[in-house]
């Protein structure tokens, strides 16, 4: 009977799974509300979940797993955010969306058949020092994952500097063409050089 | 006394006797600090200030007096310390034990400069000394030979007959712990409840989790079988002998890990020690007055063999302290075997409905919180409790935590939150002493993970300086935050947008790469692992 309700609940959750899409590079600022209305064009959305961040210590975008209505939908808005560019909340940092997966979810349902043996091994055993080593992997395995995290927290930085510095830029020289423009300078050069301003 | 989260946990081992010219000294064998067990002539890592590397020594001597901790060490040199004195080749890992008597030999320090415990074997050819094993040569963190006196600032490899005056067969590599632990067991016996836990429990423990059930036995009935104790010492005393012997071996086996992971992160051991003496000067007179009743109850359910001599001294606080341990722990106990059981547990705790963030920061603060890394990542909240309460026979509410974008999959993380502090302690130390499922050892520490707090805004996320804006498009802007839209091709928001997808790509791509590696270097490790098992058997 446990296994019977255990395998159903696991089945409902897998198809909650397929219909859920997961959001990431979020603003912090993004609202369930916002997340509602960015999708509505092309898909109902039904539950909105955010990811806490407990593991990394650094400033990273939010993150949500959204419910939507069916499959259909949940592919459909993935294909949006990977054909276009999607942005929600400020630009021009678009959000990436992709297919959810079981273990995304931190109140999943257990998968019943996971095999959950445990062991105890102590000093002299033959297996210990080899456990050991893996231990000490694992542990290298995270230093190795946290310094890649860093290093691209710190890329998107550096991007958003240099996008910011063009910007600023960018923004100067139309000023400076509006400016030109507004006060006339632009028909004296064009008086001088010859040019017909009206092509 | 759930004090906040760093406070270090401590509590006294086994009792040696009394000295001092007041007789206020109490003499010990053995203390757990920050859940590692620490005995009688250890090899351990000390910390001095302002000293980035770690001494290495000998603990000679324990005691408490006045409500100080202390320990005598006997010091070990390395090469380059006494490089002046001698010249020649110096042996890998091998350091050098002082000798003779004055400055240099052995000093007194507080307790809680003790960093962990070191692996140093002796690898003397002298007769008296047992000669170890390649097994353990090849384990051991260093060995050493030779004996640096430090009166005549000599080197050499003749063994003395007595060093800070013990003899060196008790001193260097005893034959067994049990030699240690005979001469004191017959000094403490009046502990009733211990050695009733015992006599209960005469099938051989294969695992220290089994004692937690002896002791629970043992605290049932303390008083009223006091009296047979006195008649059966005799007995009673090879029991606790090879309960002893056999409650060691898997204690021992936190402090290699711990010795191995000390070094690992260096530099994290080293910040700990730093703040550890100074702050512990300040905790002295709050941590020692607990003691006496901590280790009431932290030995019961924890080590037998932490002989309570305070029976004798107040016995209705022991019952009633007992009382709330047996209240706990067959709690524990009887969880296991109804299955009903656990989901009325977890119906109980929904009536308060307080959030997980909350019962996470509440349960921070009062030391129950334990985050334990390596596990399966499909591994759901039911199944680590599951885990938990079928491995250490104690409940606890999990829940997995690993960050989709960034955290990597191979290797799962999930908070626990236990009943009690010293659950929380019981558990760390054990999963830390070699916890292993589906082939994953796992390993935990105490405490919440620092995170910072968001800082608001998105990085990528431009805004345009220095246009004078209007009132109405002020406001238009802030509606702005809560609009979408998909880029159109037409404007510079595209290119600009377009760099994002790229570097996300590229990102995505990096990190598919590097988990891939891990997973195929522990696949690749696991199997070597077990080749070399099968090889060796």
């Amino acid at each position: 009977m446990e296994t019977s309700k255990a395998s159903k609940d696991y089945a409902d959750f897998l198809d909650k799974v397929k219909r859920t899409i997961y959001l990431d590079q979020l603003s912090p600022q993004v609202t369930t509300q916002v997340i509602k209305a960015a999708l509505a064009q092309c898909a109902n959305v039904v539950n909105v979940e955010f990811i806490v961040n407990y593991t990394i210590p650094y400033d990273i975008p939010s993150a949500a797993l959204v419910e939507l209505e069916d499959e259909m939908q949940a592919k459909a808005v993935v294909e949006l955010t990977t054909d276009f560019p999607f942005i929600i909340g400020g630009m021009p940092r678009p959000v990436k969306a992709t297919h959810a997966k079981a273990e995304m979810f931190p109140d999943r349902p257990p998968c019943p058949g996971i095999k959950k043996d445990f062991r105890w091994i102590k000093l002299g055993d033959d297996e210990f020092d080899s456990m050991n080593k893996q231990k000490i992997l694992a542990k290298r395995q995270e230093s190795e994952n946290m310094a890649l995290i860093k290093m691209q927290l710190e890329e998107e930085k550096e991007l958003a500097k240099q996008q910011q510095e063009a910007l600023d830029a960018n923004c100067k020289k139309y000023d400076m063409l509006e400016v030109v423009v507004q006060n006339g300078g632009l028909r004296n050069l064009a008086h001088c050089y010859g040019v017909n301003l009206d092509d | 006394m759930n004090g906040n989260s760093e406070e270090i946990q401590f509590s006294w081992g086994k009792r040696r006797g009394k000295g001092g010219a007041k007789m206020d000294t109490q003499f010990y064998e053995s203390f757990t600090l920050d859940n590692v067990q620490y005995s009688l002539y250890d090899c351990v890592y000390l910390f001095k200030h302002g000293d980035p590397e770690p001494y290495i020594g000998k603990i000679v001597k324990i005691w408490e007096q006045n409500q100080a901790k202390k320990v005598k060490i006997l010091w070990f040199f390395f090469p380059d310390e006494i490089q002046r004195y001698f010249s020649g080749t110096v042996m890998e890992k091998e350091i050098f034990l002082a000798s003779g008597d004055g400055i240099g030999l052995a000093d007194i320090n507080p307790l809680e400069a003790v960093a962990g415990k070191c692996n140093v074997l002796c690898t003397s050819k002298d007769e008296r000394i047992r000669q170890p094993s390649p097994q353990e040569l090849a384990m051991a963190d260093y060995i050493f030979y030779r004996f640096f006196d430090v009166k005549h600032c000599t080197l050499s490899d003749q063994l003395p007959d007595k060093i800070v005056g013990l003899e060196v067969t008790i001193l260097l590599n005893p034959k067994d712990e049990q030699v240690i632990s005979n001469p004191s067991a017959v000094n403490v016996l009046p502990s009733p409840n211990v050695n009733e836990g015992l006599a209960a429990t005469v099938p051989p423990l294969r695992s220290a989790v089994k004692e937690v059930g002896s002791s629970v036995a043992a605290v049932a009935l303390p008083q009223p079988v006091s009296k047979e104790v006195d008649v059966n010492p005799p007995a009673a005393i090879p029991l606790s002998q090879s309960v002893v012997k056999e409650d060691q071996k898997p204690v021992t086996t936190i402090p290699f890990s711990q010795s191995v992971v000390k070094k690992e992160d260096k530099k994290s051991v080293a910040a700990i020690p730093y703040s550890r003496p100074a702050v512990k000067e300040e905790e002295k007179p709050v941590a020692s007055t607990p003691p006496p009743r901590s280790a009431a109850v932290e030995s019961v359910p924890k080590n037998t063999e932490s002989q309570n001599a305070h029976a004798g001294e107040r016995p209705p606080k022991r019952l009633k302290l007992s009382q709330e341990a047996t209240v706990n722990t067959t709690s524990d106990v009887a969880e296991i075997r109804p299955l009903e059981l656990p989901s009325l547990q977890a119906d109980r705790s929904k009536w308060f409905n307080i959030s997980w963030d909350e019962k996470l920061q509440i349960a921070d603060d009062q030391g129950r919180l334990v985050y334990i890394q390596n596990l399966d990542i499909r591994f759901a909240a039911a199944d680590i409790e599951e885990l938990v309460r079928g491995a250490l026979q104690l409940s606890c509410t999990a829940r997995p935590i690993n960050h989709p974008t960034y955290d990597d999959p191979n290797n799962g993380k999930a908070y626990c939150i236990f009943k009690s502090k010293n659950a929380a302690d019981l558990a760390v130390s054990k999963i830390n002493s070699g916890l292993v499922i589906g082939g994953r050892p796992l390993y935990s520490s105490k405490g919440l993970l620092k995170v910072p707090k968001s800082s608001g805004t998105l990085v990528g996320h431009l805004s345009v300086h220095n246009i004078k804006i209007t009132q109405k498009q002020r406001e238009e802007q802030k509606k702005a935050v809560s609009t979408s839209h998909c880029s159109q091709p037409n404007t510079i928001e595209y290119d600009l947008a377009l760099d994002w997808m790229l570097l996300q790509e590229k990102q995505e791509q990096k990190f598919r790469i590097l988990h891939k590696k891990h997973k195929d270097d522990r696949q690749g490790f696991a199997s070597m692992g077990s080749k070399s098992v099968k090889a060796g058997k």
